[in-house]
This record gives C-alpha cells, sequence and structure tokens, in this order.
C-alpha cells in the first residue's frame, strides 16, 4: 500500500511540472515555424526598401540593370520566372497527368510501386545535378537537333514565328522551361494520383458500367471529380517552379533583357540572385537583389497558398 | 444436414430447347410452374460459372437462367456472393486484377466470358445501377445524355427527347423537367438513384443489374424505385440484388437464394417464399439466420 | 446496333490514343532520370578515385580533390539537422498532440506547408540578412542554420501526420496506467510513430544534401580545408556549381565526380527512407 502511494507522487508531481513544461516548448517550436516565416518576410521588406524608394512602382516595369550606372528594373526577371514556369507547365501538366493516369489506371498492380519510386526519385535528384547535367547534356542537345529544327518550322510561320527565331544557343529560356517541366512533373502527379485515388470505386465503376472507356473514365468523371484537387496540384508545381534556382541558374543565359524569341537567353529573380549576389557591390545593387527576392516571395506565396487551400477543401469533400 | 446440403446443389431449372447444362444430382421432383409458359425467354444462361478473388473461390459452380421480361431476385446473407454474381453479368470485375470467372454465361446464346468480349459493348447492352446513388460531376441533363453520347451522334433535339424518355421511364420526369441543368448531386438521394436508372436506361439496354439499390433509400424512395423496377420489367431482363426480403417478394418473378458462395435454391418468387424446398432457404426467409 | 459502330470506332481510337499517350508520359519521365543517371556515370566515374576523398580542392588547371567540401558538406548538413529536426519534431508534436483542430495550429500547419514548397533561396537571403550582415562574414554556422530552416517544415509534416497515425487506444491504454501526457507522447506515441519520423528526417536530410541556392550566401565557399564554423566554408553543392560553370576541364571533371557522389548518397538515402517507412505498423 505505502509502496504504490510512494510510487505514484513522485509521478504526479513528474505530470505537474513536465505536462506544461513539454507543452510549452512544443507550442514554442510551433510558433517559432510562424516566426520563421514572418522573419523572412520582414528581412525582405528591410533589404529591399532602399531600391524599392529608390526606383519605386518603376523597378517593376524596367529592364535596364546596370550595376555601373546604379540603374535596377525587375522587368527581364520578372517575365523570364513567368515564362519558364509557364513553359514548364505546358510540358509538366500533360506529362504529370500522363503518368498519373497510367498509374492509377493502367498499369499492372506488381508494376505500381516501382513505378511510383521512380517518379518520386526524379523530385528527389538535387536542383544542382539537373543544372549540371542541362549546362553540358542537355543544352548542347537542345543547339544541335531541336532548336534548329523550331527555327526552321515554327520560326517560319508569320506571326509568331518572331516568337521562335533567332540563333541556336541551346542556352536559353527554353531549355530553362523544359528541364523545369521534368522538374516539376513528380510533384503534380503524385498529387494527380493522389486525388484520383480519392474518386470513389462505385462512381468509377458506374461510369465503366455504361460501357465507357478509360479515357471517358478519366476526362469526364475522375477529372471533374477531382478538379479542385488537381489545379491545387497544378499549382503547387507551379510553386516549385517559379522559385527553383540552380536547374535554371545554370542553362538560362543570365541576360538581362526582354526578348521576343523564347530561344534567347534571358534570366529569372532566383536566377539573378545566384549568378549576382555575392558579387554584387553597392548598396542599391544589393538591395535591388534583395527586392527581386521579395517579388519572387510575394508570387510564390500567393501561388503555394491557393495551391493549399485548393487541396485542403479537395480532401474536406474528400473526408465525406 | 450434411446429406441435406449435398442433395441440394444449385440447379437451374432445365431446358431442353437451350441445352441447359447437368443437371445436379437429386433435382427437386417438380419443375418450376413459370416453365411451362410459351413467353419465357432465357436471356442469359450461366452455366458452371465460378469466381475468384485471386484463390478465394467467392462463388462456386452456379447454373441459372435469367427470363427476359421478367425481375429476379438475388437473395442471401452478407458474403453469400449475390452481388459477386451479379458484378459477372457485365464484367465490372474486370476493373481489379485477380478477380475472374470460369464457366460460361451466355446472353442471346454467346458466351461473354471469352477473353475477346468488347466490354464496352457488353456494358451498353448490360445496365448495372449500384447501391449508392452515383451521379456524375456534371448537370442533371449530362447525366443522362453521358451514355447515350457514348454510342450515338444525336441532333440536340433527339437528345433531349431521349433524356427525356429515360427520365419519365425513371419516373423523375416531372420533378427535374424545370432544373435539367442543375448538378446531379443537388437531388435528393432516392432522386440521384432515378437519375441513376435513367442513365442506364437511356442507353437503351436489354439487361438490367439492380445491386441493392435501395440499400441506401428511405422507405418512401425506396418504395418509389420498387414501382419503378415492376414498370420497367415489360422492357427489360431484370437482376436485383437485395437484402430485403419483402422487397424480394414484392418486386420479383423469380428468386434465388445463394448461400456461402453457392446457388441453394431458384424458383418463383412465391414457390420460394411459401414453399421453399431447401430447409437453410426456409430459415433464411423466416429469419432464423442471416 | 449498326449505327453505332463509326462513334465506337472513333471512341476506341480516342482510348487507344490515351493509353499511349499515358505509356509516352512515363517513358519519358523514367527514362529521363536515367538519362540523368547514366550521364553522372559517365562522365562522374573517371574523377571518382581516392584522391577525390584525399585532397583538397585544387586551383585551376591542376589535379585536387574534394575533401574539404565533402567534409564541410557533411558538417554543415549534420548540424543543419542536429537544430532543425528537434524544432521540427516538437512543432509537429504541437500540432498532433495539443493543437490538433485550433485555429493556431490551423495557421502553423498553412504557413508550414508553404514553407515546405517555398524557394531555398529566399531562405539564403534571410540568413544573410540576419547572420552574414550582422556577423560580417560567410559562415558555416550561417549555412548550417539556413539548412535547419529548410528541414523544419519537412519534419513538422512527417510527424505531425505519423503522430496522427498511432491509435488514440494506445494513449488511453497509457493514460488510464497514470502516465501524465507528455510521458504518454514521449514513451508511447514516439515509439509508435518512430519509423515514420526516422523516414521524415531521413527525407530532409536528402533534401538539404544537396541544396545549393541557400548557400551561396551564407557558407559561401573556402579553397582550403576548415573546421571553423566561424568561417566560410567548402560544401559540394557550391562547389559542384562554381567549378562546372568554370571553363577549366580539371574543375568540370571534378564537378562531376561531386555530382555523383551527392546525388548517388541522396538516392540511396531516400531509398532507404523509403523501407524504413515501409516497416512502419501504422504507415497504410
Amino acid at each position: 500500500m505505502t509502496d504504490i502511494a510512494a510510487r505514484q507522487l513522485p509521478r504526479s508531481s513528474n505530470g505537474k511540472i513536465g505536462d506544461p513544461l513539454f507543452r510549452g516548448v512544443a507550442t514554442f517550436f510551433a510558433v517559432l515555424v510562424l516566426v520563421i516565416l514572418s522573419g523572412v518576410m520582414i528581412a525582405l521588406v528591410h533589404g529591399a526598401l532602399p531600391a524599392l524608394g529608390h526606383f519605386g512602382f518603376g523597378f517593376l516595369l524596367t529592364d535596364s540593370w546596370n550595376p555601373v550606372t546604379d540603374k535596377f528594373g525587375a522587368l527581364a526577371p520578372i517575365v523570364g520566372t513567368l515564362l519558364t514556369s509557364a513553359i514548364a507547365m505546358l510540358i509538366g501538366i500533360p506529362l504529370a497527368f500522363g503518368v498519373a493516369v497510367f498509374i492509377t489506371e493502367l498499369c499492372p498492380v506488381w508494376l505500381k510501386r516501382p513505378l511510383s519510386t521512380i517518379i518520386e526519385l526524379l523530385a528527389a535528384v538535387p536542383s544542382i545535378i539537373y543544372g549540371i547535367w542541362g549546362l553540358f547534356v542537355f543544352a548542347p542537345f537542345m543547339q544541335s537537333y531541336v532548336e534548329p529544327a523550331i527555327v526552321n518550322t515554327l520560326g517560319n510561320v508569320p506571326g509568331i514565328g518572331r516568337f521562335f527565331a533567332g540563333p541556336p544557343l541551346g542556352i536559353g529560356i527554353l531549355t530553362a522551361g523544359i528541364i523545369l517541366g521534368i522538374m516539376v512533373l513528380p510533384f503534380i502527379s503524385s498529387i494527380m494520383r493522389d486525388v484520383f485515388e480519392t474518386v470513389p470505386l462505385i462512381l468509377k465503376e458506374s461510369a465503366y458500367g455504361l460501357g465507357s472507356t478509360t479515357w471517358e473514365v478519366m476526362w469526364q468523371v475522375v477529372l471533374p471529380f477531382t478538379r479542385i484537387g488537381v489545379v491545387g496540384g497544378i499549382m503547387l508545381g507551379l510553386g516549385r517552379a517559379l522559385g527553383e534556382t540552380m536547374a535554371v541558374t545554370f542553362v538560362i543565359g543570365n541576360a538581362h533583357r526582354v526578348q521576343t524569341s523564347i530561344l534567347a537567353p534571358g534570366t529569372t529573380i532566383s536566377a539573378s540572385l545566384a549568378n549576382e549576389f555575392t558579387e554584387a557591390v553597392g548598396d542599391l545593387y544589393l538591395s535591388s537583389l534583395f527586392a527581386l527576392g521579395f517579388i519572387l516571395f510575394v508570387i510564390t506565396f500567393i501561388v503555394l497558398a491557393i495551391a493549399k487551400l485548393m487541396l485542403v477543401q479537395m480532401s474536406k469533400r474528400a473526408g465525406t | 444436414m450434411n446429406a441435406q446440403q449435398h442433395a441440394t446443389t444449385g440447379a437451374a431449372p432445365s431446358n431442353a430447347t437451350l441445352g441447359a447444362p447437368r443437371i445436379e444430382v437429386k433435382a427437386r421432383a417438380t419443375e418450376p410452374e413459370g416453365q411451362a409458359r410459351p413467353d419465357l425467354v432465357e436471356k442469359v444462361v450461366i452455366r458452371d460459372m465460378s469466381f475468384f478473388y485471386k484463390d478465394f473461390e467467392a462463388v462456386r459452380g452456379i447454373n441459372l437462367a435469367l427470363y427476359d421480361r421478367h425481375v429476379t431476385a438475388f437473395i442471401g446473407p452478407s458474403g453469400c456472393g449475390k452481388s459477386t454474381l451479379l458484378r459477372t453479368l457485365n464484367r465490372i470485375y474486370d476493373l481489379y486484377p485477380g478477380q475472374r470467372a470460369t464457366g460460361e454465361i451466355l446472353i442471346d446464346g454467346h458466351n461473354i466470358l471469352e477473353p475477346g468480349q468488347d466490354l464496352n459493348l457488353l456494358r451498353a447492352k448490360v445496365g448495372m445501377v449500384f447501391q449508392k446513388p452515383t451521379p456524375f460531376p456534371m448537370s442533371i441533363f449530362d447525366n443522362v445524355a453521358f451514355g447515350i453520347r457514348l454510342y450515338e451522334k444525336l441532333p440536340a433535339a433527339e437528345l433531349e427527347e431521349r433524356v427525356e424518355s429515360a427520365l419519365r421511364r425513371a419516373a423523375l420526369w416531372e420533378e427535374v423537367k424545370d432544373k435539367l441543368k442543375q448538378s446531379g448531386l443537388s437531388l435528393s438521394g432516392g432522386q440521384q438513384q432515378r437519375l441513376c436508372i435513367a442513365r442506364a436506361i437511356a442507353v437503351r439496354p436489354e439487361i438490367l443489374l439492380l445491386d441493392e439499390p435501395a440499400s441506401a433509400l428511405d422507405p418512401i424512395s425506396t418504395q418509389k424505385i420498387e414501382e419503378l423496377i415492376s414498370e420497367l420489367k415489360s422492357d427489360y431482363c431484370i437482376a436485383i440484388v437485395t437484402h430485403n426480403m419483402q422487397q424480394a417478394a414484392r418486386s420479383s418473378d423469380y428468386t434465388a437464394f445463394m448461400y456461402l458462395g453457392e446457388l441453394v435454391e431458384f424458383d418463383e418468387t412465391e414457390t420460394i417464399f411459401t414453399k421453399p424446398r431447401d430447409r437453410r432457404t426456409e430459415d433464411y426467409i423466416t429469419g432464423r439466420f442471416g | 446496333m449498326s449505327a453505332v459502330s463509326p462513334i465506337y470506332a472513333r471512341r476506341k481510337r480516342a482510348n487507344m490514343l490515351l493509353v499511349a499517350a499515358a505509356l509516352a508520359a512515363t517513358t519519358i519521365a523514367v527514362a529521363w532520370l536515367f538519362v540523368i543517371l547514366y550521364e553522372l556515370l559517365l562522365n562522374g566515374l573517371s574523377a571518382l578515385g581516392p584522391t577525390l576523398f584525399t585532397q583538397m580542392t585544387p586551383p585551376p588547371g591542376s589535379k585536387g580533390g574534394l575533401l574539404n567540401p565533402i567534409m564541410g558538406s557533411i558538417l554543415m548538413t549534420v548540424i543543419g539537422t542536429l537544430i532543425g529536426a528537434p524544432v521540427g519534431i516538437m512543432a509537429g508534436t504541437y500540432l498532433a498532440e495539443y493543437g490538433q483542430h485550433s485555429r493556431i495550429a490551423g495557421v502553423v500547419r498553412f504557413i508550414n506547408d508553404i514553407l515546405l514548397s517555398a524557394p531555398s533561396i529566399i531562405v539564403g537571403l534571410f540568413v544573410y540578412d540576419i547572420m552574414v550582415l550582422q556577423m560580417g562574414h560567410f559562415s558555416g554556422w550561417a549555412g548550417s542554420v539556413a539548412l535547419a530552416i529548410l528541414v523544419v517544415p519537412v519534419v513538422v509534416r512527417t510527424t505531425e501526420d505519423m503522430l496522427t497515425l498511432v491509435p488514440n487506444g494506445l494513449r488511453e491504454a497509457a493514460t488510464a496506467l497514470g502516465a501524465p501526457k507528455w510521458k504518454v507522447i514521449v514513451t508511447v506515441a514516439y515509439r509508435a510513430a518512430m519509423q515514420g519520423m526516422l523516414t521524415g528526417i531521413m527525407l530532409a536530410i536528402a533534401r538539404i544534401a544537396g541544396e545549393t541556392a541557400p548557400l551561396l550566401f551564407t557558407a559561401l565557399n573556402n579553397q582550403f580545408w576548415t573546421t571553423n564554423l566561424n568561417a566560410p566554408m567548402a560544401n559540394l553543392p557550391v562547389v559542384i556549381f562554381q567549378f562546372a560553370m568554370s571553363p577549366y576541364a580539371d574543375w568540370q571533371s571534378l564537378a562531376w565526380g561531386g555530382a555523383l557522389l551527392i546525388t548517388f548518397t541522396i538516392l540511396i538515402l531516400n531509398i532507404t527512407a523509403r523501407i524504413v517507412a515501409t516497416w512502419s505498423s501504422f504507415s497504410r
């Protein structure tokens, strides 16, 4: 009796101190996550203020980037970021959809796991590897085969020809966009796969039961049913593409000009930062780079927030 | 008990003209009365059909015929294989690897279990309605038109006509005619299920499979579905799986009692419910087990 | 029935097209991975040798190895994980065990998921601002902190997911024995979710091991051997970046060697993490 009582005492006092302490520590670190994000925001604004104050709203709209005369404008990197991401989406979305359809509907069971693993390893390869491979292998390939073909076909089409004109350099917006497309593919396809699997079996069965083909079931029933989740996945991939740095830096060409041809070299926000930040001399130069970072942060934050909200809505609906 | 089990392995009523398969030992003494009626056409003939989930034999050696323009109900305790049997008739099980059926299922004399069977065309001919309503994420009109568009390219007016007649046939037209553009999900559960029936019959199938179509519905919706079934049998060969014996008694012409993957007894519904031959059937319908 | 045929034939063709396209997409994705791995082996194997692990990075035009960046990478990855993982575990514990459906937990979850996908170069800028500028120089510490910030969201996410998979019955049983909540969490919930949490940490390590962008502005690079975390510190990704972009063949070859090393390390980490995850008794 006394033994048990004696043992209980320290245990309960243990709880009296231990519980609030443990809870406090856990809460502290959870709040720290919020602090980190606000810290990032504050640091970026703080760093960007001199440039934004100096150039004003025009910073967004000019494409001059001259460290010698201290004239900076963000237009070229912004356009480059949006263009490369757009190309990435054009390539990544259909590929990701194809992969997701293949894995969920067409592939034999024994192949599902190894195939999913391979696709996910594609996402695990560090971006610098995509960069070095892009520079030494893919860019020369684009230069000798793909780009001449584009220049000779699309480049001659009246009207849109100027978007595909110019010397095939291998390095440029298009090459960066294609590599980005492959990089975001696994992110988009794994979300598509997840949301496709939330479609009730019975709904798919009743579509098949009417004699629909796989294509009709996917396109007319599964896709409309999972629309929010699919768009959320695409936005997540877009967020990745917008902020991707190293893979782009290697193959973009780092040219601060807005050009019409997607074959021309350009730059993106993240590539400008990677290339120039440590070499930037002068407060205005550095602050302009911070301003670029701030713009990138705002854009990706919005895109990722939308993605997140859509995915939450999707999982709520799947739960009911 | 043991002897009885051996004695009553399920047997289809024999039919000389269609060459029904081997008659089981000690088959019942009397043929079902309906057998003699000349208007009975065997739409589906199942011969020695077994069904496997991987290595597990879920349904064993079924011999059975479903008559055109009649309703056949499948009853039995959960897990007896009645839904599984139904799912072989349009081969919906083909979606899942590891599931397979052996034996023969003849629809209009053609064996649908043959490997070369075109599944889309089969399913156009054999419509199915599921346990829960499954409206597609699109408008009421598009739900019904979905199946039609798969097989026919009709001018708009004709398509509308087809949709209307399917909805009328499913006794839903009056309730939805003013909101055809609304989402199918906006309807009540009972309405959704009738929408699914309209969708199935819009394709103009010849056989309708109903897998516990009222199990998720309230009594009033259930009654409507049952009325609908007796309406529809003038045009279709209908097979319905139900766990509700009153429902089977009310809405079917023939009843098959299944137990542990086997067909125990098949006869006219009245006979099954009034003078079942097998003890297990009797026990089940009187509620002694299951 | 005959009227059906042309439409049906077209539908069949459309479906065949989808099947072919899906197959093609999958082939492209799989082939892409193998082409990258093949090129890595092709170009990297020649650089791989004992000197890679025993010599320092050379000046342009001479032979050398990657000893200092390898050690720098290991050091910063370890420190980054040691800082980031406990933060992530505790924050994840808060979400799963305390916050649950509260408003603040919702906000933390939301922000954490955004941090999970946020551009890593932004984290580099942040740490540059709060550490490099304040200390007046680049340093291994700054690099480690930048990596730690990238570890946190991954670990938070997996910790929460794994803890919510632990059946409540286990917690109730332990509580019924009179254990205080923190003890229930530490001794029962953590133990039950161990493999999953471990998987999360390994995936986080795999992620930071190849990160380049945040190190560019924090640890920078160092030609020489150093274990001084207060000084700029060499690391594989940044060395790969600088050497690959250089015009010197020796440097480019070393970059390929480093790339090969880093990729296979990360792939092995990833595959091991997946294997560990399958041991987990509560993962579906």
